[in-house]
């Protein structure tokens, strides 16, 4: 019996010695894991294919941006995940400066334009996302209320409570929202015009995914709308439509970048490098609707839509500077009325 | 009989002393470390500012925070009356009346018992909502469910259930020829039930107010998802501590949820010291007098009214899992179910594993200490059960943030495998373990404990033929509540789940926070599905137990506040 035993322990670790060493010869990392904090839609189709290119097991949590800021500093500089993806690209500005991140130039991200990269090599641009309105044309209709055209529009008191956005305290989309309006109409304008559009906010959602939710199920007849995650909705056949505001829309970076003491740097690494690939960029086009940074990275047809929209390009340095400020204005003056 | 008087003495020494004092010094200092040190650490972090003693955060709180703390007793308050109200006639239905349908009610009873404490939140707009179901597709009215009252309404029916068990337990125990007496001495029905069956009821009913109480005051989910901006404690802390990670603060928060729960526990320990956990068969007396008509029909019509309402509620989410696009296209679909096999099974076996774990320590770790703590009347004991006890109404934000305090440096070996988590789970469920093992114990003779040891039985055998046999039930009750409880909650462990340790409860959390229906649905079913098989194997293990001569009854899990 004992032998027995043994035997089929032996061969159990023939196998799984073997396994190891030569199964995957063009995967050198392969069995490794590495963890995350992401806050992207289509995460589980592109981590999914990473795993299939590399055998490197991904790990993540899902956690809006300003939530991952706040946990690294109140952790004061405990490692805890290996690499951080997606989100607004102001938290990461923050978390380079503060010392939470590594600095790390992936060889691949020399095709990159040098406006989608932070100067000290502590966050790469991956992708940019643009931020829509998700209208729901059923509850326009029954109130009788016009298609809204523009952010100003979004100001006016008949849409009184069918207005909804997500906490900019929070979501780093919203927050590229509030810092677009100061930008596009000027500092006193601007914050007139969110004084106006919180009038008709009945209250403000936690994640940035819950806006064009809310105007899906027809709780709300406007949500204001990550463009990846309204993308999903209106194919799933919600009476909604996509609008991109006359003055332009916010479009913002999404980063990857290397956390400071990651468990397995290597790992991270090679992460990173396939997400800013060529074929990793692709991936990422195919399961989320955000134009990758790579100019050589094809994109596909569903996106060309985003042709139309006038996009404006946030300065990420000054997007970090008035972060603080702008966002300690509002909390000040309407986070009363945040989700909680 | 005669030959061995001293047998406490004796049967201290026969059962392997050191090894004994040994396991019981282990799982008492278990009881310190994991329950005692984290509160500690948690209260020292919210009157600590810079290292010296300062009351500034509570004082800030209670100045500038006044309105949550006025919404959360304001929620807590009318959530408690509608749940008693609805357990109450929930429990008289099953117990006092002659009705039909008696199965269905405990089923659904135990349904919104075992489900996430959440879920509630999900039907709600998907039923209530401004584009709701029934309030916009079937009504055709237009109204506002976010605020104060839909939270009331989703806790109340979901705390229902707690109460209706607590209270059926009572009322089964009580003695039946009391009521007969008060008949035979002239009393009608109305000065019977109110004079007589009431009163003797009123432990139980307190009971499941307090706990009711407790328990609303530390949910976050309804507030968070159907509140609007109507904002509580338990949610600010949540956000406080997630949100912004100020710990400080979120420990000053759940700190001053504590105060009432504390006071509640106090008079919990005082009324449960004399009631039963498990429900002894009810004295049989006579023929038995229907209750008064008016009354009778009153129970019928809410008993109803509830059962209809929680069909509706588990319903949605059954069809949310199935359809489309809820509200829109109603079309069957498997696109929902396909991706949680695709992305969440992982997640769900996870769920699944710690549930497991947790509830056989939880289990084991009970009739352990029952057998030591129900024997040993000393100070350090009563002590020992004193803190053990403690968790049960301890607000599950209040002991997460308190186990993030107290653990945060232990290395990642501990974080990252999921530790933290079924331990916080095991200590939540730890008293109802003790509890039950020791009033299975106060059954059993300990001169049969005795006789295997004059038959020459050491330590071990005692265990094998006597203890252990009869400890069965006491162990598969925690068993069952503790996978139950951390197959579906949230509260506490929210704050402890690393990107290696997601279960479902989390991300269902997440989904129905992105306001994703189908994926949520889904979750949502599952959970339910996975925590009813368990529910309904175990108790049938129990039963199959009973006819074997042991006395309990099953009686599932209303305990910790989720």
């Amino acid at each position: 019996m004992r032998r027995v035993v043994a035997l089929v322990a032996m061969v159990a670790l023939a196998v799984l010695v073997g396994s190891a060493a030569f199964a995957d010869a063009d995967r050198p990392l392969a069995g490794r894991s590495i963890s995350i904090f992401t806050a992207a839609t289509g995460k589980d189709e592109t981590f999914a294919e990473f795993t299939k290119d590399t055998g490197i097991e991904v790990h993540y949590l899902e956690m809006s941006s300003g939530e991952v800021l706040s946990r690294l500093r109140a952790s004061g500089g405990k490692n805890l995940a290996d690499a951080w993806f997606g989100g607004g690209v102001d938290s990461f500005i923050a978390a380079g400066e503060e010392g939470y991140l590594e600095s790390y130039r992936s060889p691949e991200a020399e095709m990159i334009p040098d406006e989608y990269k932070s100067s000290g090599g502590y966050w790469t641009g991956l992708s940019l996302v643009a931020v829509d309105l998700i209208v729901n044309t059923d509850v326009l209709k029954e109130k009788n209320l016009p298609l809204p055209k523009t952010w100003l529009d979004l100001g006016n008191t008949d849409y009184k409570d069918e207005l909804i956005m997500s906490n900019p305290t929070i979501s780093g989309t919203n927050y590229a929202v509030l810092f677009h309006l100061i930008q596009i109409y000027g500092e006193e304008a601007g914050w007139d015009l969110i004084q106006k559009m919180d009038a008709n906010i009945p209250f403000y959602t936690k994640r940035g995914a819950a806006p064009p939710n809310k105007a899906a199920m027809g709780e709300v007849a406007i949500g204001i709308d990550p463009y990846d995650i309204g993308v999903q909705i209106v194919a799933q056949g919600y009476p909604v439509v996509s609008v991109f505001p006359e003055e332009g829309v916010p479009g913002f970076i999404a980063p990857i970048a290397l956390m400071k003491g990651a468990k397995d740097m290597e790992a991270a690494k090679a992460f990173i490098d396939w997400c800013l690939s060529k074929r990793g960029q692709e991936v990422q086009m195919t399961y989320t609707a955000k134009v990758g940074t790579r100019p050589d990275a094809e994109v596909p047809e569903y996106l060309q839509g985003l042709g139309k929209a006038k996009i404006v390009v946030a300065d990420p340095v000054k997007v970090g500077e008035m972060r603080d400020s702008i966002l300690d204005r509002w909390q000040q003056e309407f986070g009363d009325k945040a989700e909680q | 009989m005669g030959i061995k008087q001293s047998s406490s003495t004796h049967s201290k020494g026969a059962f392997l002393p050191d090894a004994s004092s040994f396991l019981y010094a282990l799982l008492a200092g278990g009881v310190l470390i994991f329950i005692l040190w984290p509160t500690i650490a948690i209260l020292k972090e919210s009157i600590l500012v810079d290292g010296t003693f300062s009351l500034e955060r509570y004082r800030d709180l209670l100045t500038g925070n006044r309105t949550l703390l006025k919404n959360s007793l304001f929620v807590g308050w009318w959530t408690t009356v509608l749940a008693v109200l609805i357990g109450l006639c929930c429990a008289t239905y099953v117990t006092r009346t002659s009705f039909r349908g008696k199965r269905a009610v405990l089923g659904v009873l135990l349904m919104t018992l075992i489900s996430p404490p959440f879920v509630s939140s999900l039907s709600y707009i998907m039923l209530f909502g401004r584009r709701g179901l029934v309030t916009w597709r079937l009504l055709g009215i237009s109204w506002s469910p976010y605020g104060a009252h839909g939270v009331i309404l989703m806790e109340s029916v979901g705390l229902a259930a707690v109460a209706a068990f607590l209270i059926m337990a009572v009322l089964r125990g009580i003695d039946r020829s009391l009521e007969q007496a008060s008949f035979d001495l002239g009393a009608g029905r109305w000065e019977t039930l109110i004079r007589v069956t009431l009163p003797l009821a009123a432990p139980g009913i307190v009971t499941a107010a307090l706990i009711v109480f407790i328990r609303s005051l530390s949910d976050f989910g309804t507030p968070m998802f159907i509140g609007g901006n109507y904002n509580v404690l338990a949610t600010q802390a949540y956000m406080v501590a997630m949100g912004s990670y100020d710990l400080p603060k979120a420990a000053a928060i759940s700190t001053i949820l504590l105060v009432p729960a504390f006071l509640v526990f106090l008079v919990y320990r005082k009324l449960m010291s004399g009631a039963p956990l498990f429900s002894s068969k009810s004295v049989a007396a006579g023929d038995e007098r229907p209750l008064p008509g008016a009354v009778r029909w009153f129970v019928f019509s809410v008993v109803w009214s509830f059962v209809l309402f929680e069909g509706m509620k588990y319903g949605a989410i059954l069809c949310g899992a199935f359809v489309k696009t809820w509200g829109v296209n109603f079309s069957f679909t498997l696109q929902h179910l396909n991706t949680l096999q695709l992305t969440k099974l992982g997640s769900l076996l996870r769920s699944v594993r710690y549930s497991f774990v947790a509830a056989l320590v939880a289990g084991l770790m009970g009739v352990v200490m029952a057998r030591f703590i129900g024997r040993r009347a000393t100070l350090f004991s009563r002590a020992v059960e004193f803190i053990a006890d403690l968790p049960f109404i301890l607000p599950g934000p209040f002991f997460g943030i308190a186990y993030l305090l107290a653990f945060n440096r232990l290395p990642e070996a501990f974080l990252g495998t999921g530790f933290l988590i079924v331990a916080n789970c095991v200590y939540r469920q730890l008293s109802l373990g003790i509890k039950s093992g020791v009033s299975v114990l106060k059954q059993i003779n300990p001169e049969l404990e005795d006789a295997v040891r004059d038959q020459g039985g050491g330590g071990l055998a005692v265990l094998r033929d006597v203890t252990g046999p009869l400890l069965m039930p006491a162990f598969l009750v925690s068993f069952i509540n503790t996978f139950t409880f951390t197959m579906t909650t949230i509260g506490g462990i929210i704050f402890l789940i690393t990107p290696y340790t997601k279960v479902l409860t989390a991300e269902m959390f997440d989904a129905i926070q992105s306001g994703d229906i189908g994926a949520s649905s889904v979750m949502a079913s599952v959970i339910i599905l996975v925590a009813m098989a368990v529910n309904v194997a175990f108790s049938w293990l129990l039963l199959k137990g009973r006819k074997k001569g042991s006395e309990v009854e099953y009686v599932p899990s209303f305990g910790a506040t989720r």
